[in-house]
Formats: structure tokens, sequence, C-alpha cells
């Protein structure tokens, strides 16, 4: 039976999500019938959202768009953002590693732009690129671009002085020093910041969306379909919004990120 | 071979007055010996040793290699750290070749050297497993391994085996004096145990703690190779070893913080 394997360890890996996600339906049931009852408005219960999610899958359209439409849109621009983000925050994390002078012009303002909350930037974003598809990008990126400088930077600044001075005592100077122990040593760090960035990325793309005027994507389709009082279809979007950003850490950073930390930390700890 | 003269050493803590660990110490470790420094926790070993590899610098006097002041750490002084410090993104084997390829070293002569090493620690069965799914032994053995790949001309020793249960340790001390035999480098070895300097050491150093600052007294070891550990003479050895570091204020912290009381 060892084609059963994968699917026995998919099992094991998200059966932990069971209960909550059981918790969190139920309390959401709850809390539209309570609604119904109360102010007679027509909340859309974890059913209604379901059948109008089956019904957007199989070819309904919002906004003018099919629901894929709107996810590959949203998709795009998230990996676009980051992507800008991820090269600039890591390419300033190992610059301001490696040179000290940019580390000291540059102190703290990774440590500010994580203080601005995204969408503040809607004004900057709008002033800059105009309303649109590159507005959205922007917002993306800068949001997600200060938790990956901010990790990579500290992870290259807290390598251990033991590892480093084993280096140099097997005479590694400044080149190797830096690109075959510094950077492996905060490869853990640099992962971290991804992860983070990209969570950040998804829910600063999910709200520009929603205001800088895209025409497309889930935040989009999601305050599109309050004019047309398709609240269930909103549901929907946030469901799809929920499980593509489980999917994503769950499914591939999240255990990236403890293969490389488990790897890495020889010290014993719950693997 | 290493020379230190009139070497003082302060921490510099931020606002407060500096502290003092080494105070005009002198000391000469000549080619081939085997010394081991002894002394109670916090008396300032490590920084000996540090001072030697050229991790840290003397506030004053010098430190000498081979007639020339240490400014930087290097190949020919071998470092092996108490944790075994090895890169846990690199296999075993690539943790040898790291300090090779630093001497140039390419291609198959680097694998073929590197494997070479760790077959003369017992270790070519592991050469492509990666630090963390080693025994702590097993990392301390490919620490030496890398180390001795360097041909260094002194091995500076940290309280190597300190970490290791009782008879790893002993297995792991006698395969040190195995390679030491045959081929005599000299040895820095720094312990908290008379055990294990009296059966390693030609000579010991005991360091004082923190208040004396300094070394005070220089023991040579009186015994023939190979020694047993059952010996009247090692036995004797300790005995002595012992009795010098008795006269010593003990320097150990209290372990209880301030906080838990
Ligand atoms: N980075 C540091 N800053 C300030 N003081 C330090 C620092 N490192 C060590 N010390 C102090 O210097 C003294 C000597 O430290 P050292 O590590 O050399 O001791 P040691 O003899 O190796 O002790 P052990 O046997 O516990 O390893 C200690 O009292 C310690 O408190
Ligand atoms: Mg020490």
């Amino acid at each position: 039976m060892i084609f059963l394997r994968p699917v026995q360890r998919f099992i094991a890996y998200w059966k932990p999500s069971v209960l909550p996600l059981l918790i969190v339906l139920t309390i959401w049931e709850l809390a539209a019938r309570w609604v119904l009852a109360l102010r007679g408005v027509a909340f859309p219960t974890p059913w209604t959202t379901f059948v109008r999610l089956g019904a957007l899958v199989g070819g309904d359209t919002l906004s003018g768009h099919p629901l894929g439409v709107h996810i590959l849109n949203s998709l795009r621009r998230w990996i676009m953002g980051f992507s800008i983000a991820a090269t600039l925050g890591i390419g300033y994390g190992l610059l301001a590693g490696r040179l000290r002078g940019v580390e000291k012009a540059t102190a703290g303002i990774p440590q500010l732009l994580l203080l601005v909350p995204g969408l503040a930037w809607i004004p900057v974003a709008i002033l800059l690129f105009g309303i649109g598809e590159t507005a959205t990008v922007f917002m993306i990126a800068i949001a997600a671009v200060a938790p990956v400088a901010i990790n990579v930077l500290s992870g290259i600044k807290t390598v251990d002085i033991q590892l480093v001075r084993a280096a140099r005592m097997m005479g590694a100077r400044r080149h190797i020093l830096f690109f075959h122990v510094l950077i492996p040593a905060a490869l853990p760090s640099l992962i971290s910041g991804l992860r983070i960035g990209l969570g950040t990325g998804w829910r600063v793309l999910v709200a520009a969306e929603m205001v800088v005027g895209t025409g497309s994507g889930l935040g989009y389709a999601i305050i599109q379909a309050r004019w047309t009082l398709d609240y269930p279809a909103s549901f929907a979007c946030i469901a799809v919004i929920c499980a593509i950003g489980l999917l994503v850490e769950r499914g591939l950073l999240g255990p990236l990120e403890r293969r490389t930390r488990s790897r890495w930390i020889l010290e014993e700890g719950p693997r | 071979m290493i020379r230190f003269e009139n070497v003082s050493f302060a921490f510099a803590a931020n606002g407060t007055a500096p502290v003092t660990v080494l105070d005009k110490v002198d000391l000469t470790v000549g080619e081939g010996e085997f010394v081991c420094v002894l002394g109670p926790s916090g008396c300032g070993k490590t920084t000996l040793l540090n001072l030697a590899a050229g991790f840290l610098f003397p506030s004053r006097g010098r430190v000498l290699f081979d007639d020339a002041v240490v400014v930087a750490p290097g190949p020919e002084r071998g470092v092996v750290f108490q944790e075994a410090a090895l890169f846990p993104w690199l296999s075993v084997l690539k943790n040898v070749e790291f300090g090779l390829k630093r001497k140039g070293l390419k291609g198959s002569q680097l694998k073929q050297t590197a494997f070479a090493y760790l077959e003369s620690l017992g270790l070519g069965a592991h050469a492509h497993k990666l630090p963390v799914a080693l025994s702590g032994g097993m990392r301390q053995r490919v620490a030496i391994a890398r180390v001795l790949a360097l041909e260094p001309r002194v091995l500076l020793m940290d309280e190597p085996f300190s970490a290791l249960d009782a008879n790893s340790r002993e297995r792991l001390q006698d395969e040190l004096l195995r390679l030491w035999v045959t081929n005599r480098r000299t040895v820095i070895y720094v312990t908290h145990s008379v055990e294990e300097a009296a059966y390693l050491a030609d000579r010991v150093v005991v360091m004082g703690s923190t208040v004396e600052g300094g070394i005070f007294a220089d023991m040579a070891v009186p015994l023939t190779r190979p020694r047993s550990r059952t010996d009247d003479g090692l036995l004797a050895m300790k005995a002595r070893l012992r009795a010098v570091l008795a006269t010593q204020p003990c320097c150990i912290q209290p372990l209880i913080s301030p906080r838990a009381m």
C-alpha cells in the first residue's frame, strides 16, 4: 500500500486543522442565525456561502469576470509585488549586513516602514502611479519589503560567533566568510522573513484591490459584490482568500521553514 | 612557539569599569609540548586560548606565535571548540573540505584528503551525513578531523570533550593521544578536570580565580607514555593538582539568580 503514504501524510498534516475549522464554522453559523433573528438581515451562512462558491466555480461571473480570473489576477499581483519586496529586502539585508556604512546610514528605516499600516500607502500609491495595477503592486511591495529586510539583516548580524571564528581559523577571509558562512547561517531567518512578507503582502493586496480600483481581483470582487447585495459572493471570496493564504503558509512556507530550522540548528529540540 | 609576554586582558563592559580577566600573564609553550591549562570556571582559560587563537587581543603585553605578534586567527593555529561549531548546512565531508579549500586544494585531491582525515577518526561511514545526524562525540571527532586537516602547528583545544559522557570522553582522549604521538604537534588543552590534565599533559598550567588574574602554578607531569588511568603515579599527580587547586578561592558564581530568591 505504498501509494497510500502521501495520502496518509497529507491527512496527518491537515488533521490538526479540522477542529479549528469546525469551531470557526460553528461560530459563523451561530452569528448568521443570530443576526437574522435580531436584525432580520440575511447574513450568509456557511452553507449559502458554500453554495454560492460552488456556483461561482461553476461559471457565474462577478463584476464581469469569472472567479478564476479574479483569483489569477490577485495571485499575479501578489507574486509581482512580493517578488519586488523579496528582491529589495534580501538585497538590502545582505548589503547592510556586509557594509557597516550602509547599515548605519539606513538604521531604523525598515523598522519605520514596518510601523506604517499597509493601507496608509494608498494616497502615496495613487499619487505615484494613479489608479490601477501598478499602484496595487507598489503597495504589496512596500508593505512586504520591511519584514524581509529586517529578518535578513538580523539573521546576518546574529550568526553564532563560534561559527565565524571557526571559519576565520580555517583561513576564510571577508568574501568567503560572507558568502559561505554568514549567508547560509542566516538562511532560516531569511525564510521567516519571506514567510512574514508573503503574509503581509497578501493582506495588503486584498485591501488595496478594494480601494485602488483595479477592476478585478478578489478584493475588488468582495467590495463590488456589495453593490449588488451579493453578500454570499463576498463571503465566498473571503473564504477563497483564507484558503489560498492557508495553503501557501501551511503547505509551502511553514514546512520549508521548519525543515531548514531543524537542519540548521544543532541543539536538540522538538522537531 | 607560543609566548605570552606580560599579557593583561580586560573585557570592556559598557558603562561600568572593565573586567580584568588576565593580569600580567607570562607563559611559554615549546614546540611539541602538550600543555594543559587547568583552572576553576570563570578564571579566564577560554580567554587565554582565544588570545592565542587571535580571536581576542591583549589590553597590554603581547602574544607571540613563532616570534611574531598574533594579529588574526589562521590555519596554523587550529582551534577545537567546546561545542563542535560545525557548519550545520554542510555535510561532514564538506565541513572538513572547508579549510582545505582555503588552502587551495581542489577536485579529487580535496575530497580524498578530507576523507582520509575522517577515516583516521573513524568517521568514513558518516562522511555524507549532516552534523545534525551525529552524536555529540561524533561531532567533536569531525571538529578534530577538520582541524587536523589544516595541518596546524598548534592545536588549541577548549574543553573539547567536556560535554561528552565519560566513556566517549576517555575514548576520544586516547585517540587524541594516539594522533599526538604519531605526529607531535604543540597542544594547548584547556580543561577544568584534574583527571584529564594529569592523563594528557606533559605540563599543567594552573590558573587562579579572576581575583588573582593569572597563572599561579606550572607543573611538569613526570609520567612516561603511554599512561594508564589507574597507575599510582597518575593518581599521585591528580592528588598534587587537586591540592594546588584547593589553595585557590573558588570563583564559581552561585547558580541561583537573585530573581529566584
Ligand atoms: N564577553 C564578555 N564580557 C564580559 N566579561 C566576560 C566575557 N566573557 C567572559 N567574561 C568574564 O571573563 C571571565 C573569564 O571568562 P572565560 O570564559 O575565559 O573563563 P573560563 O576559565 O573559560 O571559564 P569556564 O571554565 O567556565 O569556561 C569570567 O569571569 C567571565 O565572567
Ligand atoms: Mg571556558
